[in-house]
């Protein structure tokens, strides 16, 4: 049955797949996961202000860029971030950005979008109490989210937020249509090379799978230990 | 040293407080009473501007609280304030608890606030558990930390909201005898509670709310003696005769 299939090219191909490959994947999900929820917790304060105005700039963000297929976002980033980069900094030309660091901005971008979602529900399932008392102590703002709120919040959301991790780090695939050297797109460049299709991108989605799963197996033991916790 | 005029509160259309005026001087001891819904937690969250309010006005040591000029944070740093709910930081230990506040916005050393905070602690009876974590202790041990930690700002008043009505009945007293204590040394207090026996014991006035109003504010001795409003003399006989 496997008689016209040829496996050793995975094989041949690993240190190429994992070392570039899997580095910039595993690198891209742990930048945009970093800096997704950052952004994401400050888009999530924004659209609980009570200020309406900050509270719609970050619903109409989020709303944006939920509605939009992460590929066009990735392609409108592509081409566009070397312009934007240009205008901020006042250089005459689009300066190259590269598609790593597109990338990397792109997810930023998009995920904060979904992190902010999750950490609005969790800013909101702490309860009105816990911020009266950190007022109550003469904290302001800034002090009461930092110390009291938000690390309740994050700490209920933990589980939560590294699924959605479990997704931006399938979503990260998508970067073969910037011809970035992901997972998938070294996978590609093997498989085109030697014309071994099918070989290859079964393997990618068997190591996808593993991974994919591995993770969601722990995120569930951490999600028992949180809720004994609690 | 409290001093509250006129207040009047909505949310939306619904009127919670109707024209209060009252007011608690220095090391005065005021017990807050009334049925459920009568106003008298909210009217109590206005004093530290938990709740802002849309008429009237309220001093704080001469501090205007509802001026948007004032510094809020550093007014409420003076005011103790202890909930209902405990209201701990479930995610800090007892002594984190107890130093946040002195640390952050009395800009106190590690040590000194650590020192602070501990000495109270010890005060409420609770040294042993200074490294546990909130959810370890029971409500009456938590509700004496959460008096601790309303001490270690050296406020010049305390706001109680309550702080008997979530407890079991055994735990109630462990926490009222901290209260006495504290009335006796001549705290200023302001305390919404249904605990007659502590309002007899030292309040020097008692307020009775009935539906966003202040129906009667008169001397603990012709209060619990002869109220002048029916509807207080109706609430007394409920809660006094069981």
């Amino acid at each position: 049955m496997f008689a016209g299939y040829d496996f050793d090219v995975i094989e041949r191909s690993l240190g190429y797949l994992f070392r570039e490959g899997m580095v910039f994947t595993l690198t891209l999900t742990a930048l945009a996961m970093t800096g997704g929820i950052i952004f994401g917790t400050l888009l999530a304060m924004m659209r609980l202000s009570s200020m309406k105005a900050v509270s719609a700039i970050a619903g109409g963000y989020v709303n944006l860029m939920r509605s939009i297929p992460l590929v066009l976002v990735i392609f409108w980033f592509f081409f566009l971030v070397p312009y934007i980069g240009a205008w901020i900094i006042g250089a005459a030309r689009p300066i190259a950005v590269g598609a790593f660091w597109s990338a990397v901005i792109t997810f930023t971008m998009f995920e904060a979008a979904y992190y902010c979602e999750i950490m609005r529900a969790g800013i909101q399932s702490i309860p009105r109490g816990q911020v009266w008392s950190g007022y109550a102590l003469g904290l302001n703002y800034w002090q009461s989210m930092g110390y009291i709120v938000l690390p309740q919040a994050f700490r209920n959301m933990i589980p939560v937020l590294l699924t959605q991790t479990i997704i931006l780090f399938q979503d990260t695939s998508l970067v073969y249509v910037i011809s970035a050297t992901d997972f998938l797109g070294a996978a590609a460049k093997v498989a085109n090379r030697d014309y071994r299709l099918v070989e290859m991108y079964t393997f990618v989605a068997a190591v996808y799978f593993v991974v994919s799963y591995s993770l969601s197996l722990l995120v569930k033991r951490l999600q028992d230990r949180i809720a004994i916790i609690r | 040293m409290i001093s509250i005029q006129n207040i009047s509160k909505w949310y939306g259309s619904f009127q919670v407080l109707t024209d209060c005026t009252t007011s608690v001087a220095k090391g005065e001891v005021v017990v807050v009473c009334g049925p459920s819904g009568s106003g008298k937690s909210t009217l109590i969250k206005c004093v530290n501007a938990l709740e802002p309010f849309q008429k009237g006005t309220i001093t704080v040591d001469g501090i205007s609280v509802g001026d948007p000029k004032t510094d809020l944070p550093r007014l409420r740093a003076r005011i103790g304030m202890v909930f209902q709910n405990f209201e701990l930081f479930p995610h800090m230990s007892v002594t984190d608890n107890l130093t946040l506040g002195q640390v952050k916005v009395l800009d106190r050393g590690q040590d000194e606030a650590r020192q602070r905070g501990l000495k109270l602690l010890e005060r409420v009876g609770l040294l042993a558990h200074k490294d546990k974590y909130p959810g370890q202790l029971s409500g009456g041990q938590q509700q004496r930390v959460a008096i601790a930690r309303a001490l270690s700002m050296d406020p010049i008043a305390m706001l109680f909201d309550e702080p008997t009505s979530a407890l079991d009945p055994e735990m109630i007293n462990e926490v009222l005898d901290v209260m006495v204590d504290l009335a006796k040394e001549g705290m200023t207090m302001m305390v919404v509670t249904h605990e007659m026996g502590f309002a007899r014991k030292v309040a020097h006035r008692v307020i009775f709310m009935d539906a966003g109003r202040i129906v009667e504010d008169a001397k603990k001795d012709e209060f619990f003696g002869t109220p002048r409003s029916e509807r207080a003399q109706q609430f007394l006989s409920k809660i006094l005769h069981h």
